[in-house]
């Protein structure tokens, strides 16, 4: 059976004026539905190149991307957009929301471009809120919502289109330590209970040790891979 | 991503840069106000030039005249071919006139009346052929058999406007050779003419009228110089026109004057003017549309990120694409309705004030203008002029709007989401 993600010795070079530099220098791991894998590294180290790589943001310069059988960078940049849209869920470290839309209009914008029926849409909204615990605030704009709520707001849009994964690159980098833990067992929450797959990116070493496997990333490569000890 | 979302987030984006976006739209609105407010003017214009043509010349009569208008190239029509032109398709009715340029009129006095040309006809045809104009302000009009009567143009009968020459009921002498000799008749003033006021080719004012019968009788000969021919449809006076040359052994010799080929000329010119003007309102619709891409563009600019996040979650460039050009969409739409409105508003305003100016420069005049026949301009509403107005403003929208919603919609997602 194969992996839902394999990431194919992916290397990244970055033009920087004349310069080249080298983001990935081969990169090969697999991940497993139902996991929830982090990725550890010093800043600089390549996680977050790492990151748009595995969800179709950003083209590699070798190496190959399979989501679910699919190799990414074979495909156009429209079909490449599909499958960020239905196969990948995407959680920013600055939350990345429309500022002028609502939470609920935020977390509605996957499913309206995937051309859901209004009915089906607000249901799927709803549901996703409460999960989230953010249904008294859906009418809030961003701005009149806290770091946390934002960061949840964010996972209940990622999550919205119902994707194999979860991407979220440094998910608590912009949250102060007890809010990051709460984000932090909200993911794990949803990885219990619906199966979720994530994927996080983070230089904590502590965020990182309450997830099932460990990628330590170092100036472009994999230094090491830790799993966590199975769970009786 | 559905239109009807594609357009409510448009719409939402619109309304939340107010003050932008009521900008923007003001540039449409102008422009289409302008090409509206030309276009109803210029058709009202043209609408008000044209009755004022028809007033001036019947457009149903052409007139036929043996030879040129400056040189009788044959002799004039007899009344075999005056039947003839009576039997052609399209002729509803003929009134042949006899012109007797040499004759003078005088009245009881001894005084000259200002009869320019003495036309000898048949009164009841003349009454059936210009009905509007060849109305008595004064007496009856004779039966055409009725010999030795006279019908006097309002202008003949006074001197100036204070001083009357002659009254109905009175006698007035005509003088004129014929083949040398002089006559001399006496003619009694059974109608005076209303004013025909308008200047034109059937305008009477000058004229004095005499029975054909009494001058044929005089000549001892039938001799017409003039043929009056009423036409059943106008606009197929070319036709009718090109039948009656046939009717002659050689066309060459006769001239025809069609009306309504004057007024087709005239229409031509104020259409190239119209045409002229709305080209010149297009231009500032063109600079609204400039402006339009000036926004939308910094528009793209400070919704970088925006765009970066709608594609990291999977929005496609069409998606993108159409988002913005729906913006500039909108713009056109609600601009150019609001444009149509104000368009129209203008133009009945700027009539109104027109004809108001128009009505007390008239008065200032020492003789002021019957009121019937002042100048007013009337708007015209025209569906056709809407819908262009609409289409063009919505076309230059979305002309306009292309360049900077495909800037945003080939953004690279990544990128898009670092712009700082």
């Amino acid at each position: 059976m194969c992996a839902l993600l394999e990431v194919k010795n992916v290397k990244k070079t970055y033009k920087m004026g004349k310069v080249l530099v080298p983001a990935l220098r081969g990169v090969t791991f697999n991940v497993e539905e139902g996991e929830f894998l982090a990725i550890l590294g010093p800043s600089g180290s390549g996680k977050s190149t790492l990151l748009h790589t595995m969800g179709g943001l950003d083209r590699p310069t070798e190496g190959e991307v399979f989501i679910d059988g699919i190799n990414l960078y074979k495909l156009s940049d429209n079909k490449l957009a599909e499958i960020r849209l239905h196969k990948v869920g995407f959680v920013f470290q600055f939350f990345n929301l429309l500022p002028r839309l609502t939470a609920l209009k935020n977390v509605e914008l996957p499913s309206a471009l995937a051309e859901d029926s209004e009915k089906e849409s607000m249901e799927k909204v709803k549901k996703i809120l409460n999960l989230v615990g953010l249904e008294e605030r859906s009418s809030h704009r961003p701005s009149e919502l806290s770091g946390g709520e934002q960061q949840r707001v964010a996972i209940a849009r990622a999550l919205i289109n119902n994707p194999k994964i979860i991407l979220a690159d440094e998910p608590t980098g912009n949250l102060d330590t007890k809010t990051g833990l709460e984000i932090i067992q909200l993911m794990k929450k949803l990885n219990k209970e619906k199966k979720q797959t994530f994927v996080i990116i983070t230089h904590d070493q502590n965020i990182a040790e309450t997830a099932n496997r460990i990628i330590y990333l170092k100036d472009g490569l994999i230094e090491g891979i830790k799993e966590a000890p199975k769970e009786e | 991503m559905k239109t009807s979302k594609i357009l409510a987030m448009a719409w939402e984006s619109m309304t939340q840069r107010k003050l932008r976006t009521s900008l923007t739209t003001l540039g449409v609105v102008i422009g289409v106000t302008a090409i509206i407010g030309l276009a109803s003017l210029g058709e009202g214009f043209r609408l008000g030039i044209r009755e004022r043509m028809q007033e001036g010349f019947e457009l149903d009569v052409l007139i036929v005249i043996p030879g040129s208008f400056t040189a009788a190239l044959r002799d004039p029509f007899t009344r075999q071919e005056v039947d003839s032109v009576r039997n052609v398709t399209g002729v509803e009715l003929v009134a042949p006139l006899i012109t007797l340029p040499d004759a003078k009129l005088n009245n009881q006095e001894s005084e000259k009346l200002n009869a320019f040309t003495v036309g000898a006809v048949n009164f009841s045809e003349m009454t059936q052929m210009v009905s509007d104009r060849f109305v008595p302000l004064e007496g009856e009009i004779p039966d055409s058999e009725e010999n030795d009567t006279i019908v006097l143009g309002y202008k003949t009968c006074f001197l100036n406007e204070t001083t009357r020459l002659v009254n109905v009921g009175e006698n007035v002498s005509m003088t004129m050779e014929v083949s040398g000799f002089p006559i001399n008749k006496t003619f009694k003033v059974s109608a005076i003419l209303v004013k025909s006021g308008t200047p034109g080719i059937t305008n009477f004012d000058y004229w004095a009228f005499i029975p054909s019968k009494t001058m044929i009788q005089l000549f001892g000969k039938e001799a017409y110089n003039i043929l009056l021919v009423k036409v059943s449809d106008p606009e197929k006076s070319d036709q009718v026109a090109d039948a009656i040359e046939d009717v002659f052994e050689n066309p060459y010799s006769i001239s025809i004057l069609v009306p309504i080929a004057f007024m087709r000329q005239v229409d031509r010119i104020l259409n190239f003017v119209q045409m002229f003007l709305m080209a010149i309102a297009s231009i500032s619709l063109l600079v609204a549309g400039v402006g339009i891409m000036n926004i939308m563009t910094v528009s793209v600019m400070e919704r970088t990120r925006e765009i970066g996040i709608l594609k990291a979650i999977g929005a496609k460039s069409r998606t993108v694409l159409v988002m913005f050009l729906s913006e500039a969409i909108l713009t056109g739409l609600i601009g150019g309705l609001i444009g149509v409105f104000t368009g129209y508003g203008s133009s009945y305003a700027l009539a109104y004030m027109f004809s108001s100016f128009m009505q007390l420069q008239q008065q200032d005049t020492l003789f002021p203008t019957p009121e019937q026949q002042r100048m007013t301009i009337n708007p015209v509403f025209s569906p056709e002029w809407t819908m262009v107005a609409l289409v063009f403003a919505i076309l230059v929208c979305i002309i306009f709007g292309l360049y900077p919603a495909r800037k945003a919609a080939k953004l690279d997602p990544l990128q898009a989401l670092r712009y700082e």
